[in-house]
């Protein structure tokens, strides 16, 4: 109990229990869901890639959770990769962005509906 | 173990999350947004109450700070999906990703805590800030009619909050239903022990610095010329030490043991990155250097050349070869 | 290969006659016969080669379009070429196997063998020739009369010279080399291959004239109609090699399966003759009566006059329809083994001849007349077959071909002359115009033989098939019918010769110009050319002028006519056996004398011992007078009702102009009848309402069954993912929302399965 109040780790090797968790990835289910539901309402084309880093944040909590619960590093290490595929796409869909944003003078997600069947 | 809350709550909760998240959306007209965001916080006030209650009784209570990380996180996370305006949306999200890193510090995992800010926070966000500012005239404050209707009419609200969260009962449900199951399997010890073997000279001046060490005296090399490995071990806590000079060894007693010689998390990290993943490591490479050059290629300036030109082009450029 | 070689360095010496056995020796056939001997004689296959390489000269002026007569009469040398071959083979024939039939083995065409190594089954039959006196007979009259009607073809068609003038010769020559096959080959098979050349020419040429509907209707029906005989000559076929294991004639007479079968049926022991013996000859029959026009199947005949008179000269009046007669008396043997398949072969020709000369009686076409002439004709050949008198038969077959394509040439130079005129209404006196004297006598000469009149050819060919009707018992009932046709034949021949030749002038042209024919085919010759080139220039100046037959026509007339006459004295050669065609089909396997059929021939020679009487006579004399008494009879009936006033009419007739006379009124007398013959009794409405109409319903019907059920399940099959598509469509909507919650409702959707599964699992 005294580590109720701590920031630090201090239990740290002790294993966490399943149910701390489930709070952390109920709050990573939480945020991955409040992302989806961004992302498939909102018509700005930078909001939309911001909601899909909300997912890659989401993701990246599950991660470090089962990390801290298996006591295993690699979880970490993999949050770098999830880090470097959304600076990747960060890079590659702003600059896109920035291309139809040029050609249409809007962010709107209807000026692109050519693919309509 | 079954379920870890009533199903029942789980969904209706999720259901209480899904109106107040589709409420809370941007609309044109008469806005929700406070009774939205109410709900959808007393909705996940709910969940997370309940399974506190539950980890109560197993005594398996998170540390409080985490209650305080996610409010931070999902409100944010909130704010940012239904605010109208693109540069507050960014900011509340940098806000998502403070409250993240803070989560990440109770996890134990401080290097990736901070990477976050100073990637997250410092690098791609304010990237996006530069494009909304770039495609986005900033209106004045509070005249909603001037903002463009891309950003001020979400797109089929609730239908979307109920997708999204009937994904979120799912996933919790899995989440919930399959905890009972899980068990932490690695070694620690022995992950620490691999990673400071590998860090003599580390191990040197951790042992320096508690005054254990004399003259001409460091800690024990294993393994051949080269592979120079401590000569220590965790789990028994005993470490050899050997004098450079004459060439002999001693052990340190348990008792010994200075109270700061472990693996820091970074070390750890940067071990399993290196270590276990070098070949994800080079991929990731690979990606963030095509990202690059993507990017490059694509904000240059295009030129549209017709038909008629390109044909034109094309032949100038044989005759040429041809001349050549 | 080196036969041919051969056979075409011998054409100097062959030519000449003085030529013995050539030099080389031709490939023993496989399976070759043991009756007929294998004997050298490569170059009577150049008898059918000729044709063949006329065929090829004529396309190859087709080729380089040639505008003059030179196929015509490089047709004319190839088809003389084969004539004088046959000849020399007719003149030498003794010297080649001791007079008896020999086989000519050209080349393997199908030469197969299987089943047990020890014992195999096998099926031969190769290009090769059997040559006996029956083919002779046959080849001397088709190449003869070929070559003869190819030089008439030559002015005849002269209206079309260039490339469809070539398309004609290529027509004729394939068709001879076919008659060839047909008639020369060893086996049934090669005849069957002669069998559908000749057909398929005779397909060709009806519908020459291909942009006129009617000629290719007519080529269609005959061709349909051939089919179904065909198809009957197919199976009796395959059911000859099933019985007796082999399709060549000389194996097939000789064999003692056949000889057991004829000993039994002379000992009227039909039981003990298997049935599918017995069917081979039905199955054949079926094919002769396609082939020669007998009833029921003789409808098709009638309109293959719709193509040009030549054709119908050679192809429909002398030769290829004789093809039914040709192959009965070939496989006579197979004939005489079968119960029912004489008497029927007796009726079949007996109804047809009355059917056709009561029809004939009633056309006005003068062409029409002459098919049904022809139809009536060669049912008199198969009633003659029927009755066992193959020599009266053959006879007939060979006087008909002479006066029957003496008629049909002079009835095309009518029609050549007068513009496409048939009509015997609008025709009058052509024998009293300027040049129409050699076809006039032309006329009368086939006239007078067609109908029987004393001391003509006709008149002793057919005397000698109503005798033998008398003679054969059982059958006297057909003779009486048979000699009542024959006056009817009178009547309806010498109707048309009254009528057009003789009385008062007067021609109307025909609507069918000779330009019409040659602008079908030749679009690329103008019409000063062709006016020029051809004598109707009148014709321009709004009068018609009927231009006379020129040289070629006249020369063919006259060798004819003269050839109808001498026909004749053929009878008197050769008395012991029934004339010189008896002698020729004695050799034969046509005869039951011959020695495959010695059995048979014992108990039909006992049966029909020259017991039938006529009017307390024997038949064999007492028919001269009745017959001949018959055709005079019907001679002056024609006379009377149709014949001018004055001498021309015998002082009976009463006809002054064209288109009237005294039958007009007696016609009357007969209410509709008449008019019934004059539509052929209703048979082709009768076929069309019994085959054509139930066949066009059905096809109807299938068609809707096609359309609405087979067509609606493919339609729906290929509408189906289309149908799909267009419901699918609006999900693909463009907008990428629309996108992410389809993505998003997809992962709900697996994780709602996944956690069905695993919750059922657990």
């Amino acid at each position: 109990m005294n580590s109720l109040f701590t920031l630090a780790q201090t239990d740290y090797p002790e294993a966490m229990g399943a149910l701390t968790l489930a709070h952390y990835l109920f709050l990573s289910a939480a945020m991955f869901a409040l992302g989806i539901v961004g992302f498939m309402t909102r018509r700005n084309l930078i909001i939309m890639f911001l909601c899909t880093e909300l997912m890659f944040q989401a993701s990246g909590i599950a991660l470090i959770a089962f990390s801290r619960f298996h006591l295993n590093h690699t979880g970490q290490t993999f949050v770098i990769f999830v880090l470097t595929v959304a600076a990747a796409e960060a890079a590659m869909g702003l600059a896109l962005v920035v291309l139809l944003f040029r050609k249409r003078e809007s962010l709107s997600t209807e000026e692109w509906a050519e693919m309509s069947g | 173990m079954d379920a870890l809350i009533n199903p029942l709550a789980l969904y209706i909760a999720c259901a209480l999350g899904a109106v107040g998240v589709g409420l809370a959306l941007p609309t044109r007209g008469v806005s929700w947004r406070v009774p939205g965001g109410i709900l959808a916080a007393g909705a996940g006030g709910l969940v997370v109450l309940l399974l506190s209650l539950k980890a109560y009784d197993n005594d398996q209570l998170p540390n409080v700070y985490f209650y305080v990380f996610a409010a931070l996180a999902l409100g944010s996370a909130l704010r940012m999906i239904t605010h109208p305006r693109p540069v507050y949306s960014a900011l509340y999200f940098i806000l998502t990703i403070i409250a993240s890193s803070g989560v990440y510090v109770l996890l134990a995992a401080e290097f990736m805590a901070f990477a976050l800010i100073i990637i997250y926070a410092g690098a791609i966000l304010i990237t996006y800030l530069f494009v909304i500012m770039l495609a986005t005239q900033a209106p004045v404050e509070g005249d909603e009619e001037l903002q463009a209707d891309y950003d001020a009419q979400a797109h089929e609200p609730m239908i979307a909050a109920g997708v999204g969260f009937v994904l979120l009962a799912v996933l919790t449900t899995m989440i919930f239903n399959g905890l009972g199951s899980l068990s932490p399997k690695s070694d620690p010890v022995a992950q620490e022990q691999v990673v400071l073997e590998s860090l003599p000279i580390k191990v040197d001046r951790i042992l320096d610095e508690a005054g254990l060490l004399q003259e001409h005296e460091r800690v024990g090399r294993l393994g051949g010329e080269g592979v120079s490995k401590a000569a220590i071990n965790i789990e028994r806590r005993t470490i050899v030490i050997e004098n450079t000079q004459t060439n002999t060894t001693r052990s340190l007693s348990p008792e010994q043991w200075p109270k700061d010689l472990s693996a820091t998390n970074t070390e750890m990290v940067g071990s399993s990155l290196l270590v276990d993943h070098p070949g994800a490591i080079e991929i990731a490479g690979v990606i963030l250097l095509m990202a690059m050059l993507g990017a490059t290629v694509l904000s240059r300036r295009q030129v549209e050349i017709d038909e008629d030109a390109k044909a034109h082009e094309a032949r100038r450029l044989h005759s040429a070869e041809a001349s050549s | 290969m080196e036969t041919m070689l051969t056979s075409l360095i011998d054409i100097p010496s062959l030519l000449t006659l003085a030529s013995a056995v050539p030099a080389s020796v031709s490939e023993p056939a496989h399976g070759a016969a043991v009756g007929a001997a294998q004997v050298p004689q490569p170059w009577v296959a150049l008898i059918p080669m000729l044709p063949i390489f006329g065929v090829i000269i004529a396309g190859v002026c087709a080729i380089f379009d040639v505008r003059t007569k030179l196929p015509a009469f490089l047709t004319v040398g190839c088809l003389a070429g084969s004539f004088l071959l046959t000849l020399a083979v007719f003149l030498r024939y003794d010297s080649f196997n001791h007079g008896d039939p020999f086989v000519v083995h050209l080349f393997d065409w199908i030469n197969l063998s299987w089943g047990d190594p020890s014992h195999p089954t096998s099926f031969a039959a190769n290009f090769s020739f059997y040559i006996d006196k029956l083919t002779v007979l046959w080849m001397l009259f088709v190449t003869g009369l070929a070559a003869l009607i190819a030089l008439y073809a030559s002015e005849y068609m002269s209206h079309d010279v260039g490339r469809a003038y070539c398309r004609f010769f290529v027509g004729f020559n394939l068709f001879v080399f076919s008659m060839a096959c047909l008639v020369m080959g060893d086996n049934l098979v090669l005849l069957y291959l002669g069998w559908e050349g000749v057909g398929l020419c005779s397909y060709l040429l009806i519908g020459y004239f291909y942009k006129k509907p009617a000629a290719v209707a007519a080529a269609k029906k005959a061709f349909i109609v051939n089919r179904i005989g065909d198809l009957g000559l197919a199976l009796g076929i395959y059911l000859t090699f099933v019985h007796f294991g082999t399709v060549q004639y000389s194996e097939l007479f000789a064999s003692d399966q056949l000889q057991g079968y004829l000993t039994a049926a002379g000992e009227h022991r039909w039981s003990d003759i298997p049935m599918t013996a017995q069917g081979i000859a039905l199955l054949l029959l079926v094919g002769a009566i396609g082939k020669s026009a007998q009833f029921p199947l003789y409808v098709w005949l009638p309109d293959a006059m719709e193509g040009p008179t030549p054709v119908s000269a050679l192809i429909h009046a002398a030769t290829m329809v004789t093809a039914g007669v040709f192959l009965i008396a070939r496989a006579y043997p197979l004939f005489l083994i079968s119960e029912f398949a004489l008497p029927t072969v007796a009726w079949v020709g007996t109804i047809t001849a009355l059917l056709a000369a009561t029809i004939g009686m009633a056309q006005f076409d003068i062409k029409r007349i002459m098919a049904y002439s022809t139809v009536s004709q060669l049912g008199y050949m198969f009633a003659g077959l029927g009755v066992l008198t193959t020599t009266g038969a053959a006879f007939h077959v060979l006087t008909h071909a002479f006066f029957k394509a003496l008629l049909f040439l002079c009835c095309g130079a009518v029609m050549h002359g007068f513009a496409g005129q048939l009509d015997l209404r609008k025709l009058s006196g052509v024998a009293w115009m300027k040049g129409w004297g050699i076809v006039a006598i032309g006329m009368l000469v086939g006239c007078l033989n067609l109908s029987g009149f004393a001391f003509t050819a006709g008149f002793f060919s057919k005397d000698m098939i109503l005798a033998e009707a008398f003679v054969t018992p059982g059958y006297s009932i057909l003779g009486w019918i048979l000699i009542g046709t024959a006056g009817l034949t009178a009547y309806y021949t010498f109707r048309v010769f009254f009528r057009v030749f003789l009385g008062p002038q007067h021609a109307e042209p025909g609507d069918e110009h000779h330009d019409d024919h040659a602008e079908q085919d030749h679009t690329d010759e103008t019409d000063d050319h062709h006016t020029a080139a051809h004598g109707h220039a009148a014709e321009h100046g709004g009068r018609f002028h009927p231009h006379p037959p020129g040289w070629a026509i006249n020369t063919v007339l006259v060798i004819l006519a003269i050839g109808s006459i001498l026909a004749a004295g053929l009878y008197f050669i050769e008395k012991d056996s029934h004339g010189w065609v008896g002698a020729m089909i004695n050799d034969s396997s046509a005869s039951y004398h011959s020695p495959y059929a010695d059995h048979a021939d014992v108990a039909h020679a006992e049966e029909g011992a020259h017991t039938g009487l006529l009017f307390g006579q024997d038949p064999h004399q007492i028919m001269y007078y009745v017959s001949g008494v018959v055709g005079l009879i019907g001679i002056l009936l024609a006379a009377i009702l149709h014949g001018p006033r004055g001498w021309q009419g015998l002082f009976l007739g009463g006809r002054t102009e064209a288109g009237k006379c005294r039958m007009d009124s007696v016609a009357k007398l007969f209410g509709p009848i008449p008019r019934w013959a004059e539509d052929k009794w209703y048979v082709d409405e009768l076929y069309i309402a019994i085959f054509q109409t139930p066949l066009r319903v059905f096809a109807h019907l299938f068609h809707l069954f096609d359309k609405f059920v087979i067509d609606a399940i493919v339609d729906g099959v290929a509408k189906l993912p289309g149908a799909l598509a267009s419901a699918l469509r609006p999900s693909q909507s463009g907008q990428l929302q629309g996108y992410a919650a389809g993505m998003a409702g997809g992962m709900v959707v697996l994780l709602i399965i996944v956690l069905v599964v695993i919750g059922g699992a657990s």
